[in-house]
């Protein structure tokens, strides 16, 4: 599942990382994408097994350009709910550890039958 | 009051239990601030946990006592029929609650308090204990 969303989050032609995978001296890119998986669990099961697995992640942009970090949240949540993504949040600030940007994130969630 | 945390809960459970108490003539305000305050000291308790050093980043090397003083006492307020209660960090003060829970392209946030705001077993259980007061105080007003 977090092939699709990086896939997904690729498509806008900005860098896509995990949450705390940037090194202490590394730069900022001036815009990002970034990614962190807060759960995945079994959400029903029959016959002793699972019949399908909740995926929640948190992905957040970072920009200088505080109006296309919002933007590019609400273009990334109506791509993926247009692939079938389960989001109820509309999106939220969240900080960022460089002055220079400004952080925008949205949680998502997939539901995946399992075969 | 800074702002606080969101934490979901699914409430639909508990307000049917409300509505049960409200019908046996309980005192439903009072269930209802015991249950929140239950919750929020609960909630008040682990998240003081979760910001020990021992979970922190470099084992808390950099911590100031900050984060841990931010965490919100919680008392029950009631607007009408609303009753409110805050909980997790006040970020009207300093401290590095935000950043832990989501942790930032640098620093990848802190399990314990992820376990505790981002996922849904938490939350299940805090639900539970809520439920739970106000069953009780359902039984023991059928018991008479």
């Amino acid at each position: 599942m977090e092939d699709n969303l990086i896939t997904l989050l690729l498509s806008f032609k900005y860098p896509v990382m995990r949450q705390g995978s940037l090194a202490a001296d590394d730069v900022y890119p001036e815009t990002f994408f970034t990614f962190w998986n807060n759960d995945e669990t079994g959400e029903s099961f029959y016959d002793n097994k699972t019949s399908s697995v909740l995926y929640d992640f948190s992905i957040n942009c970072y920009s200088t350009d505080p109006s296309l970090a919002y933007d590019l949240i609400r273009s990334a949540r109506a791509l993926l709910l247009e692939n079938g993504w389960i989001i109820t949040d509309r999106g939220h600030d969240v900080t960022s550890d460089e002055i220079t940007h400004v952080g925008r994130g949205i949680d998502v969630m997939y539901l995946e039958l399992q075969n | 009051m800074g702002k606080r945390n969101t934490l979901n809960l699914e409430l639909s459970g508990f307000n049917e239990l409300v509505t049960k108490l409200e019908g046996l003539n309980g005192n439903v305000n009072k269930v209802v601030t015991s249950a929140l305050q239950q919750a929020a000291e609960t909630i008040e308790e682990d998240t003081k946990d979760a910001v020990k050093k021992s979970n922190l980043p470099a084992k808390g090397k950099y911590s100031t006592g900050a984060t841990e003083n931010a965490i919100a006492s919680p008392t029950v307020t009631w607007s009408g029929t609303v009753a409110e209660v805050g909980v997790g960090f006040d970020y009207s003060k300093d401290g590095a609650g935000g950043f832990l829970i989501t942790g930032t392209p640098r620093m990848q946030p802190d399990r314990e308090l992820q376990k505790m705001y981002k996922q849904k077993k938490y939350m299940k259980a805090i639900q539970s204990d809520m439920e739970a007061v106000v069953q009780d105080e359902i039984v023991r007003i059928m018991e008479g």
